[in-house]
């Protein structure tokens, strides 16, 4: 049964992971770029979640408009801080990039105060049965449920859609995919709203889940995302969200029976180091 | 003598019409480091609210022997990389006669030692490591060590609470070790036996799996250490997981920003801290209600502790009848002061003798649930 039960939760912290990886696997494909600051639109998404649905009431409101929200500031991220610097070695927008990333955690905490902010009254607490015995509230049901539910549209996209070939084609050679009529430029635009607007959903479900969203809450999934695509191996899709679920498992047992030697980071740190050793270009790498 | 008496008088007029300008020409300077930015602002913050209470307390009743207090404050981001740095700041620069710290511990520990060195008394208001007071006997701390509360928690779950197989949580840093270190000591004197212990690191706020574990374990009492933003959330997730155990935490969660996060789980949770907020006592209902007034939200340990210490150096220099190092460190040594968090004194090594006070959140705030007051027990370390 605490077998089920950490596998679960495992899962769960998975499902968190490969929301927020998504963006970062498809930034750093198309532009090569580790886009550090990812992290700080994943803490907004957090606080809309929370402004929204302490404003409105609705937390379906806040979770559509903190993606909608965090999306179109992604965009901008990209128009303001990496299109400016493409032609520079790709050292300079991740200085950029962590820069902005520093920075925006002391704004959140100059707007929305030090204490940050938590629901009035937390949606989504109701207990659910999924299995006999274990039983799980329905936020953290509904983070399996829409990290499943977005990754899987996005996939069918990439798999159905011209825009969706048009993406996969600017990944393999921007080049070519320009010669041959792709629009790169909405491509960029299009993979930075919709990696953003998961990070932000991503957030929306953190802060429910801990029922806090504070100006450093982005921190740790600022390395860990980064982790996560270097384990999936960088630029592959597939292999991140391959990553994101592995890491989230072995966090779980991790915690429970190493964790009086190695805290959460340093178990997926160790996991990372030990199959870069086996395979040191990740899980899935790219052709 | 004459000549110089009117020098003088003249001097101090010209520095009280200076005082206007400068604010700072006749005042006796006080060092604050305390985190404004980072992980740990919020309680920053706090501490500083507290703090600029007792100094707005005491220069509002005449300031400390005709003298005003001026705080020196410096954002050290809970770091020992800014922290001491800025302690030879304070002392070199600024001339600061004694230093206070509104900080945590790995911060406070390296600006004990600077300000040790340089003979110039300091405070630590709040932060619990052991070795901050063994830096030099110019340094005191007006809160409880970590040990001292861990044994009190031990008490208060195997004895008060009769409560017999309790799981840890423990937060994996020198507060969190130290409360473990304290209530593992003291468990198996109150027949409390220590069925698992899991730790989390600072940045933690995802307790899945400790909780289904726990869940396995089937315990009598959680003793959880943290800070309410990881406690918050911890408590939370426990209750949403529908466990029912009494829930121990200590003053890392005292906070009304606790019971916010934890919402209804928050109900019936126990900590061990220093401040009582059903006292009865002036000191503390004034900084009470003091404090909410100036800072907008309701004290908590943090705010009570840099009010604590600010006073404490008050009534110092008011004793020493200068701001002279050696007379003042004395002075500190013999407090004997009512504040608000209860009756202060120090013991040879500057660590506090005082009540632990056991509060428990009903109806969405912290309230009075008993005292601690076991001299042996509490008895910190005295070298």
């Amino acid at each position: 049964m605490l077998f089920v039960d950490l596998c679960i939760q495992g899962v769960i912290q998975g499902a968190i992971y490969a929301l927020i990886a998504l963006g970062l696997t498809l930034v750093y494909g198309l532009l090569r770029i580790l886009h550090v600051a990812h992290a700080a639109l994943f803490t907004l998404g957090g606080y809309i979640g929370v402004l929204v649905t302490n404003g409105s009431g609705s937390f379906l409101l806040a979770l559509m408009t903190a993606m909608l929200v965090v999306g179109v500031v992604g965009m901008s991220s990209y128009t303001i801080i990496y299109k400016p610097l493409l032609n520079r070695t790709p050292l300079i927008a991740l200085i950029a990039s962590i820069g902005i990333f520093i920075a925006s955690e002391e704004l959140f905490r100059i707007f929305f105060g030090a204490y940050g902010l938590s629901y009035v009254s937390p949606p989504l607490q109701v207990q659910i049965e999924i299995l006999p015995g274990i039983s799980l509230s329905q936020a953290r049901v509904l983070v399996v449920i829409l990290a499943v539910g977005l990754l899987s549209g996005v996939g069918w996209l990439a798999i159905n859609t011209r825009m969706g070939i048009a993406a996969r084609a600017t990944v393999v050679d921007p080049q070519i995919a320009a010669s041959s009529g792709v629009n790169v430029e909405i491509i960029r635009y299009g993979s930075f709203f919709i990696g953003s607007a998961f990070a932000g959903a991503a957030g929306v479900m953190v802060s429910l889940l801990n029922n806090l969203v504070e100006p450093t809450m982005g921190s740790v999934p600022s390395y860990k995302a980064l982790a996560i695509i270097v384990l999936g191996g960088l630029g592959s899709v597939r292999g991140a969200l391959i990553a994101s679920l592995a890491l989230g498992i072995i966090e779980s047992f991790g915690t429970i029976y190493v964790g009086h030697l190695l805290d959460r980071d340093s178990i997926a740190f160790a996991f990372l180091i030990m199959v870069l050793m086996v395979r040191p270009q990740g899980l899935l790498a790219r052709g | 003598m004459k000549k110089y008496l009117k020098a003088t008088l003249l001097g101090s007029a010209l520095a009280v019409s200076a005082a206007v300008v400068s604010a700072s020409a006749d005042t006796i300077k006080i060092g604050f480091n305390v985190p404004l930015t980072g992980f740990a602002a919020a309680d920053g913050q706090s501490a500083l609210h507290g703090a600029e209470l007792a100094v707005s307390q005491v220069n509002g009743s005449g300031g400390v022997n005709g003298s005003m207090l001026e705080l020196v404050v410096y954002d050290d981001q809970a770091s020992p990389k800014e922290s001491g740095p800025l302690a030879v700041k304070m002392i070199s620069k600024d001339n600061v006669v004694a230093g206070i710290s509104g900080s945590y511990s790995g911060a406070t520990r390296a600006a004990a030692t600077i300000f040790a060195e340089s003979k110039v008394p300091y405070i630590s208001a709040y932060a619990i490591h052991p070795d901050i007071t063994r830096a030099g006997d110019y340094v005191f701390r007006t809160s409880f060590m970590g040990e001292v509360q861990g044994r009190a928690g031990a008490k208060l779950i195997g004895e008060m609470l009769g409560k017999k197989r309790v799981v840890m949580v423990t937060l994996n840093n020198d507060f969190g070790k130290s409360l473990a270190a304290g209530f593992r000591e003291q468990a198996g004197n109150f027949g409390v036996e220590i069925v698992a212990e899991y730790d989390y690191s600072i940045k933690d706020r995802e307790f899945g799996p400790i909780i289904s574990k726990i869940k396995a374990d089937k315990p009598d009492a959680i003793y959880a250490s943290g800070y309410f933003f990881t406690a918050g959330p911890m408590v939370s997730q426990i209750r949403a997981a529908g466990l029912s155990q009494p829930i121990v935490g200590q003053e890392g969660y005292d906070s009304q920003k606790f019971i916010e996060i934890a919402g209804r789980a928050s109900e019936g949770v126990m900590i061990t801290t220093s401040l009582d907020r059903d006292s009865s006592s002036p000191e503390t209902q004034a900084f009470i209600s003091g404090f909410a007034k100036k800072a907008g939200y309701p004290a908590d340990m943090v705010a009570a502790s840099g009010h604590t210490a600010l006073l404490v150096l008050a009534d110092s220099l008011k004793r020493a009848g200068s701001s002279d190092a050696s007379a003042l460190r004395d002075a500190i040594s013999k407090t004997n002061l009512s504040a608000s968090t209860g009756k202060i004194s120090f013991n040879a090594l500057g660590e506090v003798q005082k009540d632990v006070q056991v509060q428990i959140v009903k109806n969405g705030n912290w309230h009075h649930h008993s005292v601690i007051s076991d001299a042996v027990l509490l008895a910190p370390p005295s070298k």
